[in-house]
């Protein structure tokens, strides 16, 4: 069981089932949520995947996912392929399981003690559940980016090429070439470049930020996740944040999990909206905005609840 | 918090609300008011403080004045006796005065009380002096003449107390020298010729020894089978190693290579044991007639020595005699006597070389007194105790001390930190783990003499006994016996780790009915392993110690109280201390860099080795600096397991091992307590029992120093608060 006793970033058992849309009553008396309502009885639904979604080229594919934490479920027959070389959202109101969605993809979950999984995930192909997977080798093909800017306490050099170094490699000329390009992809290169081997506690949160994803990238993922990656922001450093995820999704898969429906609008190709652990409709950002099959989700994207 | 209820007046009320009743600060209820907590939280601090600082204050000022050099004075009685002294201390009621006299040795007492009412008269004259001597503590006296005798001839050098005090210090210096060439002669070059004796004759006793043991000769097992043996155990492990991994089934890759090298490395470790405690290649003993030739190298040998021996004597000889030469004739004034060589030799004067100083105060200026409180201090910080630890300095026992406390912090603190570690970062966190932090904690609340029974008992007695003369006749297994239980305890090792393996559970599942069954026999079969592990140690037919033949003439060499097992029962009575600030420390990395780690592909044990432990840094030595504070200030159980009242031999050493650990040792606290409680002239000793407090207190303190400064620059680079 890792660190109990500590306090986890977030508990996603915490009120699952008891966050519900709160909405105004006039306004809602006159949308129908079939699909809410049946998930909150808690019986099964059909997401509605739209049709370009249905059958791509997933990098990961998720197929009848369920994740329990003890006894609680926090997830719900998730069925969903996240297309290669684009960027995909998940949005969804606050205990929805998104994160714990993302976290299931590099196995962050088997961390916390009592959380039991059944389904299957692939990462190219190749299952992620499976019993001799190298969980280690796993998150080396996938970089993460947490809500909370977490650089480690070391000089800004020493954490970005930190993924390279525990891959045991000491080349100077390597680690620096490795440092130097994955700062400039971060687009923060040029703020940190003589202050390399300065703590980098000293910066600023958006750029404390951009150097975690500097140093998610500096292994080339294949799939890069990020968590919430500007809730801890200002407006300013968030918008840096959304350029750089456009920047680099020209090069990476992006899967990024965000509270913020404009964010979602802004950065995204594709967005799944989830509610209570359950996949309610997924398909092309434009079209989830403009044009959404479920009432329920398009309520939700115009902010009239959750 | 007061000024509140002061300000919280209604401001005027412009027009918004009515006049109200004005507030009336009277009607405030006392406990409202912010005042008297103030007091009486402020007056615990300062209670606390006033008594804090009144210790430190009288320990730092006692221990400062000792050394300042007093004035002689010269008090005559009313009865019309005269005796020189100084002031040590006063009595308001009766008035009366306690004098320092000196002159022990023709019988006066050293410490004299004198009613104030009995005075006649004081002075102090300029003659009068206080000499320092190297036995029978100090002499009171007026210096009148110095002589040089020559084959039985006096001859007087100098006459009158100026011209003696010129010839004092232009000689006494070379006298000295010439004194400490004398005792590092019998120290050193005499301890080594004696200490080579000793060699030579426990040489001859390991051999005696060895030859009269039946049990090893005809049992040698012959290197190849040895070989042999850990090969198959090798195989063994293979395919213990094949199995589990099969079983298994989610090995990650590499993890195969670093298995086998584990194991492999366990084989060889084993084989390599095995072959030094069983020594295959020494063969049989010796042979009678090699006996017979080795005693006949030894005796000779032993001549040699002797020689030696009495020609570091005649040096010695030679240069007492020199220095019997230079003498001084300082003489007390109530019955007119001087101070004699010996005691058994009244007649004799006192010879220059015997004086460690002569303070004649009274006609010292200021700068002199200086002069001569830094040279007394000197002395007390670099030289032995003399005269029962009542003169001299107390070099050996700062060296024990400051040995003591290094040892024990470097053995208490990998010790507690990795224990520290399984506990918060691979236990499982259940009633089990719960229960041992629990007892943890508790240990921390044992008094610390009971740990220095369990170290006498334990470490001297039962492990130091083993380290001399190896496991007792009577419970060394048989050879086919010990290596049955070296095969049973592979075996229930190579089973217990593969219960662990198999019992692991699929991440993501729960275990199994059978994993559970499978993870308790894991743990019994590692609990046997360990049994067996211990006996196999304590009953091994092929150790009989390192030190044998000592211990076969009754002196033990780690058998007894030493520095090491000293060290090692501190270690143990501050692990409570190390393993709980470590716990905090790793609790308070947090978990987001521990997940930024894994979230990087970091496996555990690397986010450990480079997040987790340097995060944790400053606590750790925070636990290692109050492990170290309080193991420097113990004294209760090193009284049983190793400080002593004297000993002249310092841990270390420039002689082969260097470092002497199974060296008893003296110790900054137990000399205190010797000093203030156990000393035979207990007047004398105490201003040296605030000398060395206030040492101890400024050793203890240093050390700390060191480590606060480490932690302080370890936390600036974590918080990033220096960049």
């Amino acid at each position: 069981m890792p660190y109990a006793g500590t306090e986890m970033s977030e508990k996603p058992t915490q009120g699952l089932r008891h966050v519900a849309f709160q909405t105004e009553p006039e306004k809602t008396q006159r949308v129908e949520y079939r699909v809410i309502e049946a998930i909150r009885r808690g019986e099964p639904v059909d997401p509605s995947v739209h049709a370009s979604l249905k059958d791509c080229d997933g990098v990961i594919e998720i197929d009848s996912f369920n994740l329990w934490y003890g006894q609680a479920q926090a997830i719900y027959d998730i069925n969903m392929k996240i297309p290669r070389g684009e960027v995909t959202a998940l949005i969804g109101p606050s205990g929805c399981g998104k994160s714990t969605l993302l976290r299931s993809i590099n196995r962050m979950n088997d961390l916390i003690g009592g959380v039991r999984v059944d389904g299957r995930m692939r990462l190219n192909g190749s299952p992620i559940y499976a019993p001799d997977v190298d969980v280690i080798g796993l998150r080396k093909r996938l970089g993460m980016v947490f809500q909370k800017p977490n650089p480690f306490p070391m000089s800004i050099y020493e954490n970005v090429v930190y993924p390279l170094r525990i891959d045991g490699e000491n080349r100077r000329r390597v680690l620096e070439e490795a440092c130097e390009r994955s700062l400039r992809s971060a687009a923060i290169w040029d703020e940190v470049k003589d202050r390399l081997k300065q703590s980098a506690l000293g910066l600023s949160g958006g750029q404390q930020q951009r150097l975690c994803i500097a140093r998610a990238i500096v292994a080339d993922p294949e799939v890069l996740l990020l968590d919430e990656p500007c809730s801890a922001l200002d407006p300013i450093a968030t918008l840096r944040i959304e350029e750089l995820i456009t920047q680099i999704a020209e090069k990476y898969t992006v899967l990024i999990v965000t509270h913020n429906m404009q964010q979602a609008a802004r950065v995204s190709k594709n967005t799944a909206f989830m509610y209570l652990g359950r996949l309610v409709e997924y398909g092309p950002t434009a079209d989830i905005f403009q044009t959404p099959a479920l009432p329920e989700t398009e309520q939700y994207v115009t902010g009239r609840f959750g | 918090m007061s000024r509140m209820v002061g300000d919280r007046v209604v401001p005027a009320a412009n027009g918004a609300r009515p006049p109200g009743k004005p507030l009336e600060m009277r009607s405030t209820p006392l406990s409202a008011r912010g005042e008297p907590m103030i007091w009486l939280t402020g007056g615990a601090l300062v209670v606390c403080l006033v008594m804090i600082i009144g210790l430190v204050g009288m320990i730092v000022t006692h221990g400062m004045t000792t050394f300042w050099p007093r004035p002689v004075e010269q008090v005559t009685l009313q009865d019309g006796s005269v005796f020189l002294g100084i002031r040590t201390a006063e009595d308001d009621e009766p008035a009366r005065t306690l004098y320092r006299t000196g002159n022990r040795d023709i019988g006066r007492e050293p410490f004299r009380w004198v009613s104030h009412a009995d005075i006649a008269s004081i002075e102090t004259p300029p003659g009068a002096v206080m000499v320092e001597r190297e036995a029978w503590s100090v002499w009171f006296g007026v210096p009148e003449r110095a002589v040089e005798v020559i084959d039985g001839e006096q001859r007087v050098v100098a006459e009158g107390y100026e011209a003696v005090m010129a010839y004092y210090h232009a000689e006494h210096a070379s006298a000295r020298q010439r004194r400490a060439e004398v005792e590092r002669l019998m120290r050193q070059d005499l301890g080594r010729v004696n200490r080579e004796m000793e060699r030579q004759r426990l040489r001859v006793r390991s051999v005696e020894l060895d030859m009269q043991r039946t049990d090893r000769i005809g049992s040698p097992m012959p290197l190849p089978a040895f070989v042999g043996a850990a090969a198959a155990v090798l195989g063994l492990l293979g395919v213990g190693v094949a199995v589990g991994r099969r079983a298994n089934g989610h090995s990650v890759s590499g993890r195969w290579v670093r298995v086998v090298r584990l194991f492999c490395f366990l084989g060889a470790f084993i084989g390599i044991l095995g072959c030094l405690l069983h020594a295959p290649w020494r063969g049989a003993t010796m042979t009678e007639a090699e006996l017979a030739s080795l005693r006949d190298r030894t005796a000779q040998r032993e001549v040699e020595l002797q020689a030696e021996y009495d020609r570091i004597l005649a040096t010695i000889r030679e240069k007492e005699a020199f220095d019997a030469r230079q003498r001084l004739i300082i003489v007390e004034p109530t019955e007119g006597r001087f101070a004699p060589a010996r005691q058994i030799e009244p007649d004799n004067p006192i010879q220059l070389s015997q004086v460690v100083r002569i303070v004649d105060t009274n006609a010292m200026g200021t700068g002199q007194k200086v002069g001569v409180f830094l040279s007394r201090w000197w002395e007390f910080l670099s030289t032995r105790p003399r005269e029962a630890n009542t003169e001299g300095g107390v070099f050996p026992v700062i060296v024990g001390t400051v040995m003591l406390t290094l040892l024990l912090t470097i053995t208490v603190t990998p010790l507690g930190v990795i224990a520290a570690l399984y506990l918060r970062e691979y236990a499982p966190q259940g009633i089990i783990t719960s229960t041992i932090r629990i007892a943890v904690n508790n240990l921390a609340g044992v008094p610390s003499i009971v740990y220095g029974v369990f170290g006498l008992g334990f470490f001297c007695y039962t492990v130091g006994a083993f380290v001399d003369a190896g496991p007792a006749p009577e419970v060394r297994l048989p050879p086919v016996w010990w290596w049955a239980g070296l095969g049973t305890t592979v075996a229930a090792m190579i089973m217990a780790y593969a219960c662990g393996v198999w019992s692991r559970p699929v991440p993501g599942t729960e275990p199994s009915k059978a994993q559970i069954v499978l993870r308790r026999s894991g743990w019994a079969l590692w609990t046997m392993t360990l049994v067996l592990a211990v006996t196999l140690v304590v009953r091994t037919p092929y150790f009989t110690g390192f030190f044998e033949a000592r211990a076969a003439d009754g002196s033990p060499t780690f058998g007894s109280r030493g520095m090491l097992w000293a060290a090692l029962t501190l270690a143990l009575l501050t692990l409570p201390v190390v393993i709980v600030s470590t716990e905090e420390a790793i609790a308070s990395v947090p978990n987001s860099m521990r997940e930024g780690s894994y979230g990087c592909g970091a496996s555990k044990w690397q986010t450990l080795r480079r997040i987790v432990i340097p995060g944790a840094l400053p606590g750790i030595l925070t636990g290692a600096i109050l492990a170290m504070a309080r193991g420097a200030g113990e004294v209760a159980p090193l009284m049983l397991v190793g400080a002593v009242k004297l000993n002249q031999d310092l841990p270390v050493s420039g002689e082969a091992p260097y470092l002497h650990l199974d060296r008893s040792f003296m110790h900054l606290g137990f000399h205190i307590y010797d000093l203030g409680f156990q000393s035979p002239d207990s007047q004398a000793a105490r201003p040296l029992v605030w000398t060395t407090t206030l040492l101890l207190l400024a050793i203890v303190l240093a050390l700390n120093l060191v480590a606060i400064i480490i932690r302080a620059r370890l936390r600036a680079r974590l918080t990033g608060s220096t960049v």
